[in-house]
């Protein structure tokens, strides 16, 4: 299974001590909370409802105190700057020359129903920004589709086509398309590995709106030139380009707390860290032999494709021998974040189920401790919501239990005095301020780190703004907070039913939420939220200011999701200097191109036809029909009954127009190029005017009329 | 565009409405084809000119035939004249998964035993066909 020889590396021994840290740090604070938990009960959990409450609370409080102490670490780390164990120290005083002529790295792009013009737009900034290292020569790039959609996969093929001709990227940069996209993402790049892996030494995996500054992949394959023992590498990608004001404040949360916490999970994961999936350098051979993701036995949403394979992927290549290493400190390496409530929560749904499959892969022979400790992390990051919702329920319950039965102030031994339940307020507001710490003293370390690297914090519009932009995001996920657990606990008491997910392309554009779609999403939690706290309210009315705000934040969530998917907000607070990150004070090179290219003027065309109609265009336009056809593979004559379908469909489409033809008509036409040249002929030799336009087969007015 | 007659040519006989009809088919083809203008022109008259008082779809056949007399019909090629394609040649590699033993107490359990009985009876013996 060990095929580096590096099975007990030389940070082992680090990592071991930093582990064993932590774990004292989480669970002796965490005993001493959920012994004044249990004090605070009138029965002193002596009760089963009790003793279920201390152990949830037990169990959210480690959760809290890992994210704690990992900021913790993370600030130390960032403070003193003194990290042997660096990954990007193997690169430090070397120019931007990859020395190994053979070290070749293939950049690959899966996408799926994505914006092509945004793909397009990423590819050129890095394809640009690569060419400028004077190693671009060493890399090439792969526009490895999953798409379904035929009009966008029209629209794929040009925009590739079109890419070559003005790069002169023939040879450089290649397009493939999937005719079936099993297994998804991590399909899609086993794939790749399949066909063209053996020509690359490592692999850059992007997602669709990943953009990588060329130093920093040249950096990357330079560290992984140094250490062989790296299987992969993994950058932290800041959120950028996003104006609605729940992505701007999730940009800004990333940019202001996430370099600390990458620090700290790089302190005590050293090369055990994670796979995000994306903006992560990938040693091919390995990987390849390794770390293939295995379909789960058995239907519904815990079997079949593991949807988060990027985690067992990091476990996998671990248990062959390799490092997994997080490369805290190299920059330039950005994605987007969901611009809405909603979108961040269709991404959650579909997360939550991958995770929670780990829950079956968490004993699997071979695999490091550490992993086993990610796996379970990752399932907690969805569970912890369904616990605190049970958290609460039981506090409610309680609360309203202690209304309706009276207290036992003489239990089954003989005594001789009453046990009276006692209250202890300084108890219950310390526990509460040991809660407040652990949530909230991080991103005081974080405002620390950065004061002491710009005491006028310019990268953020000044102190003051980054003070009111922290105390902005602190209120806005505090609001939020509830919102997100109820729909994470439906998820994970969804995934646990057996309900499943389909796979959903991510919204990657600035559109914001209407009132309808809002209201169709959170009618329920609204519903749950008002009758939870009218019942408290009714039963124990002196309990319900401790859940008022959740009840709020549920009552006000359609309000909330609108709102905070608005980009007008996003740019007000923006021009008021607030929740700015440093992207947007001082432009880098990458997204000034990025912007720049999104800018380009679409090619000339003679026909009246949108970008976005690619299937008509593929059959009407005879350069992109020809292109088409060229990039099919060779015509295979099928059986006569599959013959005969097809021929209808051309007829059908011929005589009554493209509108006549449903999604999948469509596909089958453009996978046969003998057919799909057929409806070429038919329509251009339409004799029927109106015919002929309904395929846009119109001059312009001021050409054609006479 | 004004309706001022052609001087020699011969004026074309059928409606004048399929003509231009025809024309702006023929016209509207050659332009999407980006070829360069005066052999497009060029190859829409001849088309034109050959289909004569008829039809669109004449007039689309015999455009059609004179691209493909010319060459111009092969889809698009790279720079050496061969048919484009969008991946490199395959370089075929093996990859498998490897399986996962998600139960180990499970698996470790069939070996205890697997071992016990070996140790109790001795190796299993399969009576083959040999």
């Amino acid at each position: 299974m060990h095929d580096a020889g590096t099975a007990n590396p030389s940070w082992n021994r680090a990592a071991s001590w930093r582990r064993i840290l932590l774990l004292t740090l989480v669970f002796l604070p965490t005993l001493a909370a959920a012994r004044t938990m249990a004090g605070l009960l009138p029965s002193r959990g002596g009760t089963a409802l009790e003793i279920l409450l201390v152990a949830v609370f037990a169990v959210l409080f480690a959760w809290i105190s890992v994210g704690f102490w990992t900021a913790s670490m993370g600030f130390v780390l960032l403070l003193f700057k003194n990290n042997r164990f660096s990954v990007s120290r193997a690169g430090e005083g070397m120019d931007l020359t990859i020395a190994g002529t053979d070290a070749r790295t293939a950049v690959l792009i899966p996408i799926y129903n994505e914006d092509v013009r945004r793909v397009t737009a990423g590819l050129r900034t890095v394809w640009t920004s690569l060419g400028k290292t004077g190693s671009s020569g060493l890399f090439d790039f792969f526009l490895l589709s999953d798409t379904t959609d035929p009009d966008i996969w029209v629209e794929e093929e040009e925009a590739w086509h079109r890419f070559c001709r003005e790069e002169n990227a023939s040879g450089r940069v290649f397009y493939r398309r999937r005719s079936s996209n099993s297994r998804r993402k991590s399909g899609n790049v086993a794939d790749f590995c399949r066909r063209w892996g053996k020509n690359y030494r490592y692999m850059i995996v992007f997602d669709a709106d990943s953009v990588m500054a060329g130093t920093t992949m040249v950096r990357m394959v330079q560290s992984m030139e140094a250490r062989p023992d790296i299987g992969i590498l993994q950058t932290p990608p800041a959120g950028v380009n996003r104006e609605t004001l729940i992505a701007r404040a999730q940009q800004f949360a990333n940019h202001v707390y996430g370099p600390m916490f990458a620090a700290g999970l790089h302190f005590w994961q050293l090369g055990d860290a994670q796979y995000w999936g994306h903006n992560a350098i990938i040693r091919t051979e390995p990987f390849m032999k390794h770390c293939q993701v295995p379909r789960l036995p058995g239907k519904g949403p815990l079997g079949g494709d593991i949807l988060s394979h990027d985690f067992v992927e990091a476990a996998l290549m671990r248990r062959a021998g390799y490092g997994v290493w997080l490369a805290y400190d190299i920059g330039g390496s950005w994605e987007e974040t969901p611009p809405t409530l909603l979108d961040e929560l269709k991404r959650d749904r579909r997360w939550c189920q991958g995770n929670l499959q780990h829950m079956r892969l968490i004993f699997t022979r071979g695999l490091f401790p550490t992993h086993r400790a990610l796996f379970l992390n990752g399932i907690l990051s969805y569970g912890s919501a369904l616990l605190w919702l049970a958290f609460l329920l039981l506090s409610s319950a309680q609360a309203v239990a202690d209304v309706f039965f009276e207290p036992v102030y003489f239990s089954g031994t003989k005594t001789l005095f009453p046990q009276w339940p006692v209250w202890h307020p300084h108890w219950a507001l310390t526990l509460l301020g040991s809660t407040a710490v652990l949530l909230f003293l991080p991103k005081l370390f974080s405002m620390v780190l950065i004061l002491v690297k710009d005491p006028q914090a310019r990268a953020f519009g000044g102190r003051a703004n980054l003070a009111s932009g922290i105390l902005l995001e602190v209120g806005l996920s505090t609001l939020l907070a509830p919102v997100r657990m109820i729909f994470h606990s439906l998820f994970v008491t969804a995934t646990l039913l057996g309900k499943s997910v389909g796979w959903g392309t991510q919204s990657r554009d600035d559109r914001g939420t209407s009132w309808g779609e809002a209201v169709a999403a959170h009618w329920w939690g609204t519903l749950f939220g008002a009758a939870w706290g009218g019942l408290v309210y009714l039963a124990n009315p002196s309990f319900f200011p401790w859940i008022s705000p959740i009840v709020a934040s549920l009552l006000l969530s359609a309000p909330l999701s609108v709102f905070t998917s608005r980009a007008s907000l996003g740019k007000a607070f923006r021009n008021a200097g607030l929740l700015l990150i440093p992207e947007e004070v001082e432009l880098p090179d990458e997204l000034a191109g990025l912007e720049e290219n999104l800018r380009r003027p679409e090619p000339y065309t003679p026909f009246p036809l949108s970008r976005k109609q690619g299937f008509v265009r593929a059959v009407v336009d005879p350069l992109v029909h020809a292109l088409h056809t060229s990039l099919l593979l060779r015509y295979k004559k099928k059986a006569p009954a599959r013959e005969n379908a097809l021929e209808e469909l051309v007829e059908k489409a011929a005589v009554k127009g493209p509108g006549s033809l449903t999604r999948r008509e469509k596909m089958e036409l453009l996978k046969d190029p003998r057919h799909l040249g057929e409806l070429h002929r038919r329509v251009w030799e339409a004799e029927s005017r109106d015919g002929a336009a309904q395929w846009g087969l119109v001059l312009p007015p001021s050409e054609s009329g006479e | 565009m004004t309706s001022i007659p052609e001087t020699g040519m011969s004026t074309p006989a059928g409606s004048p409405d399929e003509w231009r009809y025809s024309r702006d088919r023929v016209l509207l083809y050659v332009r999407a084809l980006d070829l360069p203008p005066f052999r497009g022109l060029d190859l829409a008259v001849e088309s034109l000119k050959a289909a004569g008082p008829a039809s669109v779809s004449e007039a689309m056949r015999k455009l059609r035939e004179l691209l493909a007399e010319n060459g111009l019909d092969r889809g698009i090629l790279d720079e050496e004249g061969r048919h484009i394609s969008s991946m490199p040649s395959l370089n075929r590699g093996v990859m498998v998964a490897e399986p996962l033993d998600r139960v180990p107490w499970k698996s470790a359990l069939g070996r205890f035993l697997r071992r016990w009985r070996r140790n109790l009876f001795g190796p299993w013996e399969t009576n083959g066909h040999a």
